[in-house]
């Protein structure tokens, strides 16, 4: 059982580095919570206060109402998995989940009641003798996670943990971490800088740039409703289209092209004064259709382009091309049969379409 | 002189690791000869106290007591006369445990799982030391990088490792050793990095030698409108730590390449100066080393 609060927590290196910036956040019993956000964002040093592996410059941080600033890390029953899964290498499994317990002063039928018990949960139970050289990747990626759950901690840290493995074994590794959360129910606070990662896992996100939070949600809505345009553009993949216009009476209008907005989505744009000003268009590349069905129902957002390249994906193609000499990207399925230098008609699904503020870059809502 | 004190103080006694181990009830000492002995608190006024400091070295017990192999590397730092032979290369590598709270005992039996073979640590005090890295035939050396992680959650605690260069022989075993502990204290001002080699480390070595005038005008001269903007500041360390590679850089610092083009071309339209060619590039970043201290 364990609460995470975080009050305008804050850490400067060398006097004017900021590297967080007043972060506010709470964290539930049993949450599964990624921090995601570009290198340099400040993720791994949120992460890194509340492991107490850096100091906080400023601000407060609680597990369970109690103030931990001044907790010692190895008081503050956390357990931490970080990027590189080396183990000791003269020592078997066995010994590498139990050497942490050990230095604690554990009891030896306690270390292995729990290197056991974890052994179990990860399916190592066969490998126990084995040194960490006769071990695959993912499999000493499950010794590194064994050695956090021996600890029996209700906290889990995990610092990028799976970005030193293939593709393929990251995708494994992904849902036998999940699989694992579902079964200890324990407080997890993940950081990724791979959005990917970030929507399949989390129970919330936290996208982070610059030290700030940038939004706080459910892995759907901060994708479906982003803050601002930095936020649609780092989650998603391929991401966010940016295209600069103008809105004009019911339209936005890019050179040369106008497109028909919704009415729902009109209202902000009237209320709030963007009429007759320059806005920024974020449209998601799935939300671009190439269906005659759906270009038939939408006269009023299609349009000509000549697609510059077209990626066969295998359940889907992704499209290059432009639109008022701005690019954009879209995701089709891939039945349809379309080559580089060919002219297609393409509709936008605008009331999936979001409006930005050029200045500030908020979403318009 | 060890019979002569027990004379004194009835209750001295050699140091028994199995046994000692955070007993404060003694006051400990390190002989000229590396040998611990305590003697009772109560035994002790603060005169004689003040007197046994002047010819013993007063030793905290939380540190693992020398063996015999880092008695002889201590001997040879002590006395650059004394050579023993060493089964292979060698390198040093310093540590810091400051900003941690991990005892002496734990981190050397964690640092010594590490390795094939005993690596004798010298310490210069509770929270920093120099660890011995001997490499024997083929052996491949560690990688730091990837240790500090295992160290750190094994024993809750930020560690910094400055990894030093290999060396064939110790004959300058003690310029060395000193150089490596003055290198890695002016490192860690300069960055935040964990791990950092000697050969990292150079342009910072170079730029701490300079007068702060002189750091002043590099800083003024090259880096012109930017010295004030972090974000290009960030930029052109990335960029040469990218191997200024535009791609890689602008992925590490989430851009789209041609916005970092657009913003390599501004810096050399407003400075006159191409980071894009190495020599150009290296000068900023010294100019940037420069402007951080």
């Amino acid at each position: 059982m364990a609460e995470l609060n975080l009050v305008n927590v804050t850490k400067v290196y060398d006097k004017d580095v900021l590297a967080v910036d007043k972060f506010n956040l709470e964290i539930r019993d049993k949450e599964f919570l990624v921090l995601v956000g570009p290198s340099g964002c400040g993720k791994s040093t949120a992460l890194r206060m509340i492991a107490g592996l850096e100091e906080i410059t400023s601000g407060e941080l609680y597990i369970n109402g109690k103030l931990m600033n001044d907790v010692a890390p190895k008081d503050r029953d956390i357990a931490m998995v970080f990027q590189n899964y080396a183990l000791y290498p003269h020592m078997d499994v066995f010994n590498n989940m139990a050497f942490g317990l050990k230095l604690r002063k554990f009891k030896k039928d306690e270390i292995k009641r729990r290197v056991d018990n974890a052994a179990q949960i990860l399916g190592l139970e066969g490998f126990l003798d084995r040194k960490p050289k006769a071990l695959s990747g993912g499999q000493r990626q499950r010794v590194a996670l064994g050695r956090a759950i021996v600890r029996d901690a209700q906290v889990f840290l995990m610092d990028e943990p799976l970005s030193n493995l293939d593709a393929k074994l990251r995708v494994q590794m992904r849902a036998e971490i999940q699989k694992l959360h579902q079964r200890l129910q324990t407080t997890t606070i993940y950081v990724t800088h791979d959005q990917t990662e970030a929507m399949t896992m989390a129970t919330r996100l936290v996208v982070m740039r610059d030290g700030v939070i940038q939004q706080v949600g459910e892995p759907k809505e901060v994708y479906d409703y982003p803050n601002n345009m930095f936020v649609g553009g780092f989650i998603g993949s391929p991401a966010m289209n940016f295209l600069n216009g103008r809105i004009e009476e019911n339209n936005f209008v890019m050179n040369g092209v106008k497109l028909r907005i919704p009415e729902g989505k009109l209202k902000p744009l009237r209320e709030q004064g963007y009429v007759g000003k320059e806005v920024v268009m974020g449209v998601r590349p799935e939300d671009i259709h190439d269906e005659p069905v759906f270009i038939d129902s939408s006269p009023e957002t299609k349009f000509e382009a000549v697609i510059e390249v077209a990626e066969l994906m295998g359940a889907e193609t992704i499209l290059y091309s432009t639109i008022g000499d701005q690019e954009f990207v879209a995701r089709v399925d891939s039945r349809t049969d379309v080559t580089g230098g060919e002219k297609i008609t393409l509709a936008f699904d605008l009331n999936k379409a979001h409006f930005f503020d050029k200045d500030t870059e908020m979403r318009i809502k | 002189m060890i019979g002569k004190l027990k004379n004194i103080f009835p209750s001295l006694r050699f140091y028994a690791p199995d046994k000692d181990i955070y007993d404060d009830k003694y006051q400990w000492f390190l002989t000229d000869e590396q040998e611990i002995i305590g003697i009772a608190n109560d035994e002790l006024s603060t005169k004689e106290l003040s007197l046994l400091k002047t010819f013993l070295t007063p030793y905290n017990i939380k540190f693992p007591p020398p063996n015999p192999n880092e008695k002889k590397w201590i001997e040879m730092i002590k006395d650059e006369k004394i050579h023993y032979p060493i089964p292979g290369h060698y390198r040093f590598v310093y540590f810091s445990l400051r900003y941690s709270d991990i005892d002496p005992i734990p981190f050397k039996e964690a640092i010594q799982e590490l390795f094939p073979k005993d690596v004798p640590i010298i310490w210069e005090n509770e929270y920093e030391g120099v660890m011995i890295e001997i490499q024997e035939n083929d052996q491949e050396p560690v990688t730091y990088e990837q240790i500090i992680d295992v160290l750190m959650s094994d024993l809750y605690g930020k560690i910094y490792f400055y990894v030093g260069p290999f060396q064939d022989n110790v004959d300058h075993v003690r310029d060395y050793y000193f150089s490596m502990i003055k290198g890695a204290k002016t490192a860690l001002q300069y960055s935040t990095k964990s791990v950092m080699t000697y050969t990292e480390s150079v342009p910072f070595l170079l730029i701490d030698q300079l007068d702060a005038d002189v750091k002043t005008n590099i800083a003024e001269f090259i880096l012109q409108d930017f010295m004030n903007d972090k974000e290009t500041l960030k930029m052109i360390e990335t960029f040469v730590e990218c191997n200024l590679n535009i791609s890689e850089t602008a992925k590490e610092l989430y851009m789209h390449r041609n916005s970092l083009q657009y913003r390599l071309d501004r810096f050399q339209k407003k400075t006159g100066i191409d980071i894009r060619q190495f020599h150009e590039a290296m000068t900023v970043y010294l100019a940037v080393i420069a402007h951080k201290k």
